[in-house]
């Protein structure tokens, strides 16, 4: 058991690095964006191949686990988690690097007042504060800290429903921003999904602690 | 047959020189084109293998596929088995142990044996213990009362029993007699443990702490064994070799053997498909 | 239904067939002992036992007798346990299995079967005879000592056998020599069993008649043995001895003498029996 324990440990440790990497990418190339620094944002873009090299470490690790140790209950569930909470933060990986690579291949500054419109900076806001929730769910085991992030969600759902028609007027009333306008569109759809990832980590943490399923119970409702 | 491990364990002298920041170790057994007969049957046939020291080696295998047979042959209990003879080589320390002039009494000193049913002898829990070091021709009771207190204490025995090392080793219960026997094989000291089987008369509570013991004892020592619970190699073992049929079929790290087994054989036994 | 009331039947059938045959022996022993007693227990007191034997039968007593028995008893076991657990442990533990070593046991299997009086006369020849001893309690021992030592051989060597072969795998694994794993863990092991076959060999040894006869133990011996080399009776001999007189005194006197004889032998079985029972508990 002990040898088992000390395995599940290092799991665990990897998982933890790799979810303060990616919210760290993610935080960068945010912060790229809006300081329109070439520089960091190639960065996020050079750190993008950790992330995977940790992605592909921490896949094999948890096969190792299952098939040395055998794990069921709460071990079991453990791993489960472990595996699908990778490939959420490996995906807030991606998009960390995809908003990157606008900064790099355009060389100009997003206007602020577009982003202003936006409530992008919001947006940001918000997901940082996911972020700390989920971090303390995580390294603390603390199902209090996962349930916050389901709220949470909705403001960037409500940003992502209203920037379509916010977009819609800041074109008509200046049709030289409509490719800044469409960039930011995508990066607020990414900022949407990243929510819809830490959602989806926080449902595998409460999984893991408490064995029950949250996943498409919102829907039926 | 001949298995070798991966590259990185086992380099061979030339790769030495190439990369010597690699850790090379010198294996502790080392097993060259061994076969074993009872009577006419070849229950080994030919096999060389390393071992490696300070870890743990799981022979894995369906029953007769001479693991056990193969275990033996490292403290020569098969010695005094009617119609046993063998061929090969078997090297511990790079000395070979069937050399007419080995003394079997000395080998065991250096091998000692922890069998499939807990045996303990039908006295105290003490003489147990001591009866090792007794038959080395130790007498000083301060030195013995000393290593018997060691050996319980790495067993992880001794906060059980330290009020009743009178008590006949009997009236423990199996989980303790086979922590008890561990004890008893360690007194003496040896470099090499091998465990026939260790858990198989026991409850999993029992069974987990002893492949915690085992798990913490591969530090100081080598440790073989042989076991019919697949999951029990993967858990406690470093490298497992797979017998079938007298022959080693696979040998690699363990994590290797239970992720990705190069042999079919070997995938399908440890799938539970055969065996 | 039928079939399993029949089935029923008939194991009534024999269980009671059972008892009765079991009740055949018990029922003739009570009866022979009860006989016994009442002949001979008024006889029996502290002068019956202390009294050399005489020509009146109320001042006869078993006293020479006894002190031979004994004597025998202790010779004996002198003689044959080294022996006979000597020659077990050899068979058991050293003798390569072979054909000599096959026909070394059937030998002590047949010997164990062979009538005691064939003993008697080669005690007679070899030990009166040839060594010269006389019909001594020493040539009465050592015949005696033959007799039973197939019995301790046997014996030994079953309860050797009883010892788990994973305590022998323990001491070997341990470093343990043959001979220190035979000495401190088999021996020890297998002692209740040993003694147990040991005092019931004796026990007949205290009971045997026709070899002492024929070694020439005497009916009417007028002082109790002093060293190995003189002669002596035994209470079988004084009892077969009394029985054969006309007087009636003589036959209260065999009554008294055979309880005594009893008392010996219950004894002995007795102390095998707790021996035996207190070995087995600790295989448990």
């Amino acid at each position: 058991m002990e040898n088992a324990n000390y395995q599940k440990e290092l799991l665990n440790q990897a998982g933890l690095e790799m979810m303060s990497l990616c919210i760290s990418q993610l935080g960068k190339a945010t912060e790229a964006y809006l300081n329109n620094d070439a520089d960091l944002a190639e960065e996020v873009i050079y750190t993008e191949s950790h992330v995977n090299a940790l992605d592909i470490s921490i896949e094999k690790n948890c096969e190792r686990y299952l098939a040395l140790y055998t794990p069921v209950a709460k071990d079991l569930r453990f791993v489960m988690a472990i595996l699908k909470i990778n490939i959420d933060l490996e995906r807030i990986g991606d998009h960390a690097y995809g908003i990157s690579k606008y900064v790099v291949d355009d060389e100009d500054p997003t206007p602020a007042h577009l982003i202003e419109a936006l409530q992008f900076e919001k947006m940001h806001a918000t997901i940082q504060d996911m972020f700390d929730d989920i971090m303390d769910a995580f390294e603390n085991e603390n199902v209090k800290s996962a349930r916050k992030v389901f709220k949470k969600d909705k403001i960037l759902d409500a940003i992502n429903m209203e920037a379509f028609s916010i977009i819609e007027t800041e074109i008509k009333k200046d049709i030289q921003v409509i490719g800044k306008a469409l960039q930011l569109s995508s990066i607020i759809k990414k900022y949407e999904r990243v929510g819809d990832l830490i959602k989806n980590i926080a449902e595998e943490i409460i999984f893991y602690k408490k064995a029950e399923l949250l996943k498409h119970k919102g829907k039926k409702k | 047959m001949e298995v070798s491990i991966e590259k990185d364990i086992i380099m061979t002298s030339e790769n030495t020189e190439k990369n010597e920041s690699v850790n090379v170790q010198k294996a502790k057994i080392s097993v060259k084109n061994t076969k074993v007969w009872y009577g006419d049957f070849e229950a080994i046939k030919g096999i060389s293998m390393e071992i490696q020291p300070n870890s743990v080696t799981a022979f894995i295998g369906p029953s007769g596929c001479g693991k056990s047979t193969f275990l033996r042959l490292f403290n020569r209990m098969n010695d005094y088995v009617d119609g046993f003879s063998m061929e090969g080589k078997i090297k511990i320390d790079g000395a070979n142990i069937y050399k007419k002039k080995v003394h079997v009494e000395e080998l065991r000193k250096e091998v000692g044996m922890v069998f499939q049913k807990p045996n303990p002898f039908p006295k105290s829990i003490y003489e147990n213990v001591a009866y090792g070091l007794k038959i080395q021709g130790i007498t000083d009771k301060k030195v013995i009362d000393v290593r018997v207190e060691k050996a319980l204490k790495q067993a992880d025995l001794w906060e059980e029993v330290k009020n009743d090392l009178k008590k006949s080793a009997l009236a423990l219960s199996g989980g303790q007699q086979q922590r008890l026997c561990i004890a008893r094989t360690l007194a003496v000291e040896p470099s090499i443990i091998l465990m026939d089987e260790p858990t198989s008369a026991l409850d999993p509570i029992s069974t987990a702490k002893i492949e915690d013991l085992i798990f913490g004892l591969k530090e100081k020592y080598t440790i073989i064994i042989v076991t019919h619970n697949m999951q029990q190699a993967s858990r406690i073992s470093d490298y497992t070799a797979f017998f079938y049929l007298g022959e080693l079929v696979e040998y690699n790290k363990t994590k290797s053997i239970f992720t990705k087994p190069e042999k079919k054989r070997t995938e399908n036994y440890i799938t539970g498909r055969f065996g | 239904m039928n079939k399993i009331q029949i089935n029923r039947w008939k194991d009534q059938l024999f269980k009671i067939w059972g008892i009765a045959c079991t009740l055949v022996g018990l029922i003739l022993l009570v009866v022979f002992i009860g006989d016994i007693l009442i002949d001979g227990i008024m006889r029996i007191d502290w002068g019956f036992v202390t009294d050399l034997p005489s020509r009146k039968p109320e001042k006869s007593g078993i006293y020479t007798a006894l002190m031979g028995s004994l004597w025998i008893l202790g010779l004996t076991t002198i003689i044959a346990f080294p022996i006979g657990v000597a020659a077990a442990i050899y068979l058991e533990e050293y003798a390569k299995k072979g054909r000599f070593s096959a026909l070394l046991e059937i030998n002590i299997s047949n010997l164990a079967g062979v009538p005691s009086i064939i003993y008697g006369l080669l005690g007679l020849e070899v030990f009166v005879r040839i060594l010269n001893l006389g019909a001594s309690v020493l040539a009465g021992s050592l015949t005696l000592s033959l007799l039973i030592l197939p019995i301790i051989i046997v014996a030994t060597r079953e309860s050797m056998k009883a010892v788990p072969s994973s305590i022998r795998d323990a001491s070997y694994a341990l470093g343990a020599s043959k001979w220190q794993t035979i000495w401190n863990q088999i021996l020890p092991a297998s002692s209740g069993g040993i003694l147990t076959g040991v005092i019931l060999s004796l026990s007949r040894a205290v009971g045997e008649t026709a070899p002492l006869i024929v070694v020439g133990a005497l009916a009417y011996v007028p002082f109790a043995p002093g060293n190995p080399l003189d002669e002596f009776s035994v209470l079988p001999i004084q009892i077969f001895n009394w029985i054969s007189r006309p007087q009636h005194g003589f036959i209260e006197n065999a009554a008294a003498a055979i309880i005594i004889l009893l008392l010996v032998t219950f004894m002995m079985n007795g102390v095998a029996v707790y021996y035996r029972n207190k070995w087995q508990k600790k295989w448990k």
